[in-house]
């Protein structure tokens, strides 16, 4: 609790001394830890693996730009909608992908997030393949958010989730999450009952991805299908180990570390290389993924957690 | 419109022929390391680009195609010594993130190397299209074909009719055993991977003249060429030479009779039905149970 109102404070004083690029990365960088922090609790800390995170986040984005959309709700139920639809998505999946392990889990999951994207890509009723536009988004009765508003409100809702997910951790059934992925036949003779509480972990991680795709559709204004692909639901696998798995203030180190250093890769990557073209940056998140899988598996907050406790 | 169908059948026949390639060299790779390479399509793609290249250069035809097959290789071998075998020790899912890794950069490496610009790549012969009961065949396809049968009857003769074959053989069905012959574990490793990237580099060259080559076409190839292997099982060529033809045929026809759209959304939905009801594969053996 006290962790979580720390960082809403300090974003909130921040917010108002950071120029509206900053602000547009402090939003982007809230939105990216809040699904990434969903992912370590069903990855990291259940230890089961989601290789289609991005479909969730499709799934609220879509879900509240409908809405919004269509309906002309307000944004704000919108995102709860999109939560609530990601969530149901992951509950339907759970009972086909969840009898998978490791290897064929990730798989699935895989081919999951495709479907999904291809779905999206050619029904009409949500844009085909111009996506939609003119999202509307969050509004405080007449006055509309601007880039400031969003990285507070982000933060805010990552802050929600820290407190959410750190008492999750903390109690037993957080305990019990980690004894399944240590092993769960152990774990179910302990009276713990694996399938119930993978699907949990799979559905709360999906409702976080569902928040944050609403968020990320309010924020932008504008989606597309190709926004949700399989390569940024690799990016938040990246984001996940490079913070570290099994921890929840790692999901917020991850995001962040991605986020700039794509912007510091960006900016520096055309000085060095100046016959560079396109995303040539991506090489280096590939490379940064290898090396800290086989140098830090535990990742950066994951780290620090053993040398303290040293 | 049965005509229209056999026109997709014939035009799925080489996509097919491709991915039958990039499984093969799934198969091999978790046959010999119990891994899932996602960097297989990369291999293919580096093939496709290096043929373009040289071909653009002028080189012949047939040294081009012997040279971006060895450049496959040495990227395939780099990347085991380099990632693989450090995190040799890693589990499975943690495996699987490192091959992730690796795709993303090779990809990378690869457009900083050749641009972002797709390059054509002439036919490598010139005769006119091949018709088959009405349906046109383009005259790349036997060239697929013959690629297939030299990759798929080369691996027959290899692992059934050679000393080291047989080796092999007895590496994927019994590690402990095997090395306790002496037979070195890791040295197969890191050869599966460079035969695995070489195939695949192959599937490149093939089917750069029908495609084009671009530095992002690993993806699709890759995502193909692993449901095709998970279709005909994991662990069985057969099944990767019969998945390929079926993930090929049934992308191209519910791709013309739907949308083209939905060609790679089909192939993963069958890939959802395989792996419940017969998670092992068409071909596989019935996995442990954990």
């Amino acid at each position: 609790m006290r962790d979580a109102l720390i960082v809403v404070a300090t974003v909130f004083v921040v917010a108002w001394f950071l120029p509206p690029y900053a602000l547009g990365l402090l939003a982007l960088i809230g939105i990216y830890a809040l699904v990434t922090l969903g992912l370590n609790l069903f990855m990291g800390y259940a230890g089961q693996v989601s290789l289609g995170q991005a479909a969730f986040v499709a799934l609220g984005a879509y879900t509240t730009a409908t809405l919004g959309l269509r309906a002309h709700l307000t944004a704000w139920l919108g995102l709860v909608a999109g939560a609530a639809v990601a969530a149901g998505a992951a509950y339907a999946v759970s009972f086909v992908a969840l009898r998978l392990r490791e290897t064929y889990l990730a798989l699935a999951t895989l081919a999951f997030g495709i479907i999904v994207g291809v779905a999206l890509n050619e029904l009409d009723y949500f844009g085909g393949s111009s996506g939609l536009k003119d999202i509307p988004g969050l509004t405080f009765g007449a006055w509309h958010f601007d880039v400031r508003a969003y990285a507070i409100a982000s933060w805010t809702v990552l802050a929600l989730g820290l407190w959410f997910a750190g008492n999750l951790v903390r109690s037993g059934y957080g305990r019990a999450l980690i004894a399944i992925s240590s092993g769960e036949l152990g774990a179910a003779t302990l009276g713990v009952d694996p399938e119930r509480m993978k699907r949990e972990a799979f559905v709360l991680s999906a409702a976080y991805a569902g928040i944050a795709g609403g968020l990320y559709a309010c924020y932008f204004s504008y989606i597309d299908s190709t926004s949700f692909g399989f390569l940024l639901s690799v990016n938040f696998v990246l984001m996940s180990v490079l913070g570290g798995l099994r921890s929840l203030w790692g999901a917020v180190v991850g995001a962040g570390l991605v986020v700039l250093l794509g912007q510091a890769l960006q900016y520096v990557v055309p000085l060095v290389l100046p016959s560079a073209r396109g995303d040539v940056q991506s090489f280096f998140f590939g490379a940064i993924l290898i090396a800290m899988l086989i140098l830090l598996p535990q990742g950066i907050a994951g780290r620090f957690r053993t040398l303290g406790r040293a | 419109m049965i005509g229209e169908i056999w026109q997709y059948v014939l035009a799925g026949v080489a996509v097919g022929a491709i991915y039958a390639l990039v499984a093969a060299g799934f198969v091999l790779v978790y046959q010999v390391r119990g891994l899932i390479n996602f960097a297989q399509g990369e291999f293919a793609m580096v093939g496709a680009m290096t043929v373009a290249t040289l071909g653009a250069a002028n080189v012949p035809l047939v040294a081009a195609a012997a040279l971006a097959v060895l450049v496959s290789a040495l990227v395939g071998g780099f990347s085991y010594v380099l990632a693989i075998r450090p995190a040799r020790n890693a589990n499975s899912v943690t495996l699987i993130f490192i091959t992730l890794g690796l795709s993303v950069a090779i990809r990378g490496a690869a457009l900083y190397v050749w641009g972002t610009n797709p390059q054509s790549v002439p036919a490598f012969s010139s005769g006119t299209a091949v018709v088959i009961f009405g349906g046109v065949l383009s005259p790349q396809t036997p060239w697929v074909l013959a690629a297939d049968a030299l990759v798929f009857g080369g691996l027959y003769l290899f692992l059934l009719h050679t000393r080291l074959g047989t080796a092999l053989r007895a590496a994927v069905a019994n590690p402990p055993v095997a090395r306790s012959f002496g037979i070195p574990l890791d040295a197969f490793g890191f050869w599966s991977f460079v035969a695995a990237a070489a195939i695949g580099g192959l599937g490149g060259v093939v089917i750069a003249p029908i495609t084009t080559a671009s530095y992002d076409m690993g993806l699709s190839l890759g995502l193909g060429g692993f449901v095709a292997a998970v279709l005909g099982g994991l662990d069985s060529l057969p099944g990767a030479l019969a998945g390929g033809f079926l993930l090929g045929i049934l992308e191209k026809v519910s791709g013309g009779l739907i949308s083209t759209g939905w060609e790679q959304g089909a192939g993963f939905i069958l890939l959802i039905l395989v792996l419940v009801a017969r998670p092992q594969g068409l071909f596989g053996r019935a996995v442990r149970r954990a």
